[in-house]
């Protein structure tokens, strides 16, 4: 079979080039938006994501990790001994504010556990050791604080309200959506940085299920024994703080916005460069129906046309969104872009462009297949 | 054999309030390697009939019979079936496929009507050395003089089983030696390979080359004489 509609694109390179520009540019723009977009939503769960805790228990309607309540951390008794959970501890997640060497004050979101590595958390050390925390005034901080408070090194010194500690090591890729920067202190030093918030309280209840233990019948029982708390799967809990953050920003809209800005573009490029290229054509399109082909015939070149535009502009989307990822990372901002968001877009491209063409459909089936005959 | 016959066949084109009767009960019939040649003013309906013919409009009434069988205006799968299969076409603006080789042309319209692969192939290589285009098969139109172009035009409403060639005006964008070319082409591929060839022209070279020259006036078949 002669490939009448892919020699046809070929046959008009420039035109074509221009279209896979256009859908290559739009479906970029939505990569990438979402692709930040991803990364920025990433930071607001990722504690959560690796901390190893299966059932987190808050205070009542807290929002998100970063928006704790303190409750009483006798709490944690009544959890520890419910049967299947083999460990629980108190987590504090709360702020202060760190004075700069330049005099300038900038605040830090701390994380304080008593033993930081029951719970394999922070998940990425540089340098430094979390089982060292408890053995003094120690810290370890984030190394994406240097953009705030400027660089620091181990054995480096920082007034945390008001108290001087030191700085005993780094870790990497603890984010908060809040950007503030992630310290790690032991429980205890936490309580004392806020001692009219903290004082004998916690944020948080972590709780880890003994291996068989069922995640329901231990979520009943903690809810039995802390009426007043709430109950979080990891997996809920994460999607809830994320979910406070598309909704109190307006970031979803902002995301819905440009993606459906990035898809009309699009749609509009495709659809007018189809159009014009079809009504060029209207008399080959005449002349297959002349030589016997169908409406269907004609759909499908006009179709398959619309696909390779898609195909190749998504490819094209691809490679803008991969060239500029370096550039973002430099800019210390993440992108993710997961294969379940290529697998949409790239479907989303092909059914924009396919719709797009419907208007070609459109002017070629209502075209009178005697207009060979005519000048 | 009779290949196409029509009878008392009407076309009224509707524009809004206004009724155009292009046709008012045209009858004809063609045979086997007979060529019908179409004369008459412009505005007179000739190219209105060819698409009649050519099963690409429907009469507004009469019939129309192509190979035997007998053309049901409400049936387009049956209208296109027949384009496909028994019918080729040449028109003046050649309408070749800019992007295509001539070879590619022919192959193209071989494939619409179902024939696909090496015996395509063989087939396009056929009729294009049959007009003289052996050494132009892989030829973009654009690379083709006028005449050259229309050679495969007719090279592409040959090839395949058509037993009948509608061609409107074949030599109308043609210089003299170039249409006449086309014509001796015409007139011995009809002959030896048993087409019915219908042509709607004003070019007065035509009548040298068919057997029957009808006239047209309005819509009407005013005149019919013998050739040849
Ligand atoms: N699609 C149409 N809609 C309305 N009227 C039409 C249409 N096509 C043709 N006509 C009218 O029908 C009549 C016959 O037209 P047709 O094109 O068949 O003439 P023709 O003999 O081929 O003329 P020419 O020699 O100039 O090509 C003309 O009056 C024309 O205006
Ligand atoms: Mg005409």
């Amino acid at each position: 079979m002669i490939d009448l509609a892919l020699k046809m694109l070929l046959d008009e390179k420039a035109r074509f080039a221009a279209t896979v520009l256009g859908v290559g540019f739009a479906a970029a723009l939505v990569l990438v938006q979402v692709g930040i977009f991803a990364g920025l939503l990433q930071n607001a769960s990722i504690t959560i994501e690796r901390l190893d805790a299966d059932l987190w228990v808050a205070s009542r309607n807290a929002p998100n990790i970063d928006f704790g309540n303190p409750f009483p951390e006798r709490y944690v008794d009544r959890v520890r001994s419910i049967p299947g959970v083999e460990r629980a501890d108190n987590l504090i997640v709360w702020y202060a504010f760190v004075a700069l060497p330049t005099g300038a004050k900038e605040s830090v979101e701390f994380y304080g556990l008593e033993d930081f590595p029951a719970w394999h958390f922070p998940w990425d050390v540089t340098s430094g050791d979390p089982a060292d925390l408890r053995r003094g005034r120690f810290v370890l901080l984030d190394a994406s604080a240097e953009r705030r408070f400027g660089a620091f090194q181990p054995g480096d010194f920082r007034e945390f309200n008001g108290r001087q500690l030191k700085i005993i090591g780094r870790t990497r890729g603890a984010l908060s959506f809040t950007t503030s920067p992630i310290a790690f202190v032991d429980y205890r030093m936490a309580q004392l940085l806020a001692p009219a918030d903290l004082d004998g309280r916690t944020t948080f209840l972590l709780i880890r299920l003994a291996p068989g233990a069922d995640v329901e019948t231990v979520r009943a029982e903690v809810r039995k024994r802390l009426p007043y708390n709430d109950v979080y799967t990891r997996d809920e809990w994460a999607a809830r703080s994320r979910a406070y953050w598309i909704e109190s920003t307006g970031l979803g809209l902002t995301l819905a916005l440009t993606v459906g800005l990035g898809a009309l573009v699009g749609v509009v490029i495709v659809g007018q460069t189809l159009y014009a290229s079809t009504t060029e054509h209207l008399a080959d399109f005449g002349t297959v129906k002349a030589l016997g082909g169908g409406n269907r015939t004609v759909f499908g070149i006009i179709a398959e046309q619309a696909t390779f535009a898609a195909a190749l502009g998504f490819g094209l989307a691809v490679g803008l969104t991969w060239a500029l990822a370096p550039v973002l990372e430099r800019l210390d901002m993440k992108m993710i872009v997961s294969p379940m968001l290529m697998a949409l877009v790239y479907a989303g491209t092909q059914a924009l462009c396919l719709a797009a063409a419907s208007m070609s459909f459109r002017k070629v089936a209502t075209t009178d297949p005697a207009i060979v005959f005519r000048g | 054999m009779i290949v196409l016959e029509a009878h008392d066949v009407s076309k009224v084109y509707r524009e809004g309030p206004h009724e155009v009767h292009a046709l008012r009960g045209v009858s004809l019939s063609v045979r086997r390697g007979e060529v019908l040649a179409i004369e008459g003013p412009s505005g007179s309906g000739k190219t209105t009939l060819l698409s009649v013919l050519g099963c690409l409009l429907t009469p507004t009434s009469g019939r129309i019979v192509v190979d035997g069988r007998e053309v049901d205006p409400h049936r387009p799968g049956q209208l296109r079936e027949l384009r496909r299969h028994a019918i080729g076409f040449v028109f003046q603006q050649f309408h070749l496929f800019a992007a295509l080789t001539a070879a590619e042309n022919v192959i193209y319209g071989l494939n619409l009507r179902g024939w696909t692969g090496e015996k395509a192939r063989r087939e396009a290589e056929r009729v294009l050395r049959s007009v003289g285009l052996g050494e132009r098969m892989d030829f973009r139109p654009r690379d083709l003089s006028g005449g050259q172009r229309q050679r495969v035009a007719v090279a592409r409403a040959l090839a395949g089983p058509s037993s009948l060639i509608l061609a409107d005006e074949p030599t109308g964008n043609l210089d003299g030696e170039s249409g006449a070319r086309v014509l001796d082409l015409f007139r011995s591929l009809a002959r030896s390979e048993g087409r019915a060839l219908v042509i709607v022209t004003h070019d007065p070279r035509v009548r040298t080359i068919a057997d029957r020259v009808v006239t047209i006036r309005d819509g009407r078949i005013t005149h019919e004489e013998l050739e040849n």
